[in-house]
């Protein structure tokens, strides 16, 4: 179906995917809205466009194309690896910019080989923005959550605290508060006066009676024991969190984890980097440090321009299917996100996948593109 | 220009408000029966009253349609996006006082204060398959008290348009976010308050549509006076 409204460029992006060896794929433009707010959060509902079916079921218009493409693949249960491209009108509600906008983009499901996977959606997403803008030049921001993660378990806290502060990773606010909490002798967990009478009772070192306790008081008051949390993840989080409020971060340990994260630098650069940090710190990275190794030999494999893409340490995205890789393309002078991309890696098991597939994409916003290449001059 | 002025149209809402604004010299009598759901003000030729629900009433402030309702606080935050730039909330009027806040259940010996929540939020998922469930009818105070002021995203809204103390207790929501008087109700579900769990506390506020006809009315200024005096 011609659409009139398609970005001029369409037709060479879609030729351009084809050449990348990728299968176009398309998605029904009204998705059941259930998977979305599962995946992202409630609050995406304000920003997404919903309805209910007739029988009741919610309803939405496509608001991105990841979820989709992956639900597909689940569906028709082809097999991996897989490699679709897809092309398509995303609805949103937007600050900025028009409330419906094309997409497009690669989803790269089910290669095991992780460092050429993860530079191939890097290198792909650069060259089909640099096709559609020639002359200009990118700039490329790179980020690895799971650096992030081996710093934190590296630094020996406990597991709460590792947990925390992954799950605020990408959302800088939250992560400074989290730490500034961490580092502050006075501040403690509240807890209720059940837990103190817990404790003078000399449950709270016996976790069996304390299982038992939970579960009988569960069943004395009405509460049933399966439906929600069990007597068993109380009394384990109850641990926890003792454990949480008990462990203060060291000022070393503080200035460590925030030099980590001011980390700034020419990707080329990062690899030497990271390691003179952890041999500075004495802190083990080795698994996650070679991972970035290889990833980084891996894009000069694929013959992506390295010299273009910086390495912000602190860069994530604040969802939790993330889980290495993540990057976002700029033209040089404007500050608009042209392509933003990674890995999700957790993302198919959570919509249903019965095995681990591990998965790598990047979007295009078109519209932005579209503004560039008015910017400069082109003909859109 | 004639002043409209909304009032809740029955119950103890009704009473109090009528009430103050006696007090405030705006004697209100009902237009026809005393069931009518119009009204006018003996002596305030220029102001006329609708009686209307509590939450019609925050609606049609935020459409502009009256210039000033008595309704609770956390109908018009619930109701209306922005709702301090729609609308000024003039006068608390002392009565209609009601706590939105987030409860969970007592057992969970674990839980005091919403980062206890937010781990608990965190890894849900992993643990039960789905995402923490809260049964409320607050979705915008939920949403802004979670997202935006604790860094909350991962969990579900149930809609629930009654009786959503029982939700928790009867399985089909993990823990709620609703409005308390006494907290009475909440204790006798099982039910405990976080610390840091109180996400409005509510009272009947004399409420005005943001205007800009208001700035040269005369009569705008009188009845705020008047009102605030009465208190």
């Amino acid at each position: 179906m011609p659409l009139i409204n398609l970005p001029a460029f369409s037709a060479d992006l879609l030729a351009d995917f084809e050449s990348l060896g990728t299968l176009r794929v398309d998605t029904p433009v009204i998705q059941p809205a259930e998977p979305f707010l599962a995946m992202a959060g409630e609050d995406l509902r304000r920003r997404i466009f919903m309805t209910e079916s007739e029988t009741g079921e919610s309803l939405c218009l496509r608001p991105e194309f990841t979820i989709p493409v992956c639900l597909r693949h689940i569906e028709t249960a082809t097999g991996t690896p897989k490699r679709y491209a897809y092309l398509g009108e995303v609805f949103r509600q937007r600050r900025e910019g028009g409330n419906e906008f094309y997409q497009a983009g690669i989803e790269d499901l089910g290669d095991t080989d992780i460092a050429a996977s993860d530079a191939r959606a890097v290198g792909n997403a650069m060259r089909v923005v640099a096709n559609r803008l020639p002359g200009r030049s990118l700039t490329v921001t790179l980020g690895d959550q799971a650096v992030f993660e081996a710093v934190v378990g590296a630094c020996g806290l406990p597991g709460g605290w590792q947990k925390r502060l992954i799950h605020a990773f990408g959302d800088q606010k939250h992560l400074q508060k989290l730490l500034a909490e961490l580092a502050d002798p006075k501040a403690a967990g509240v807890f209720g006066p059940e837990v103190e009478r817990l404790a003078i009772n000399g449950m709270l070192d016996d976790e069996a009676r304390l299982v038992a306790h939970i579960g009988e008081t569960m069943e004395a008051t009405g509460y049933s024991t399966n439906a929600s949390r069990s007597p068993q993840d109380i009394a384990r989080r109850l641990k926890e969190k003792m454990e949480l409020a008990n462990t203060r971060l060291d000022p070393e340990t503080l200035d460590l984890v925030r030099e980590f994260l001011a980390l700034d630098m020419p990707l080329a650069e990062a690899p030497a980097a990271l390691f003179r940090f952890a041999e500075k710190t004495g802190l083990t990275l080795d698994g996650a440090l070679s991972r970035f190794d290889a990833r980084v030999a891996a894009l000069a494999a694929v013959g992506a321009d390295v010299s273009v893409i910086r390495y912000r340490a602190a860069f994530g995205r604040p969802l939790d299917y993330y889980t290495g890789l993540v990057f976002e393309v700029e033209v040089e002078g404007t500050p608009a996100v042209l392509a933003g991309g990674g890995r999700f890696d957790r993302l198919l098991t959570l919509l249903g996948a019965q095995e681990h597939i591990p998965a790598v994409g990047f979007s295009l916003w078109l519209d932005r593109i579209e503004a560039a290449i008015a910017a400069s001059g082109g003909a859109a | 220009m004639t002043i409209t002025i909304a009032l809740p149209s029955k119950g103890r809402m009704k009473d109090d408000a009528s009430a103050i604004f006696e007090r405030a010299g705006m004697k209100i009598v009902a237009v026809g029966n005393d069931r009518s759901y119009r009204g006018r003000v003996e002596g305030w030729d220029d102001v006329e009253i609708a009686f209307l629900s509590a939450s019609e009433i925050s609606r049609e402030l935020g459409n502009g349609s009256i210039d000033f309702g008595v309704t609770g606080e956390d109908l018009v935050r619930e109701g209306l996006a922005n709702a301090d730039a729609r609308v000024e909330f003039c006068a608390r009027l002392g009565f209609g006082h009601a706590d939105v806040v987030v409860a969970v259940p007592e057992i969970w010996y674990d839980v005091d204060t919403m980062a206890d929540l937010g781990d608990v939020a965190a890894d849900f998922r992993a643990r039960h398959g789905r995402r923490l469930a809260i049964a409320t009818k607050y979705w915008r105070l939920t949403q802004n008290h979670f997202s935006g002021s604790h860094g909350i995203q991962l969990y579900r809204i149930v809609e629930s348009l009654g009786a959503t103390e029982g939700a928790p207790a009867s399985g089909s929501a993990d823990i709620i976010v609703d409005i308390t008087s006494t907290g009475s109700t909440l204790v006798a579900n099982h039910l405990k308050i976080l610390t840091d769990g109180v996400i409005l506390r509510s009272e009947a506020c004399l409420v005005r549509a943001r205007k800009p006809a208001h700035d040269s009315d005369p009569v705008v200024g009188r009845i705020l006076s008047a009102v605030r005096d009465a208190l």
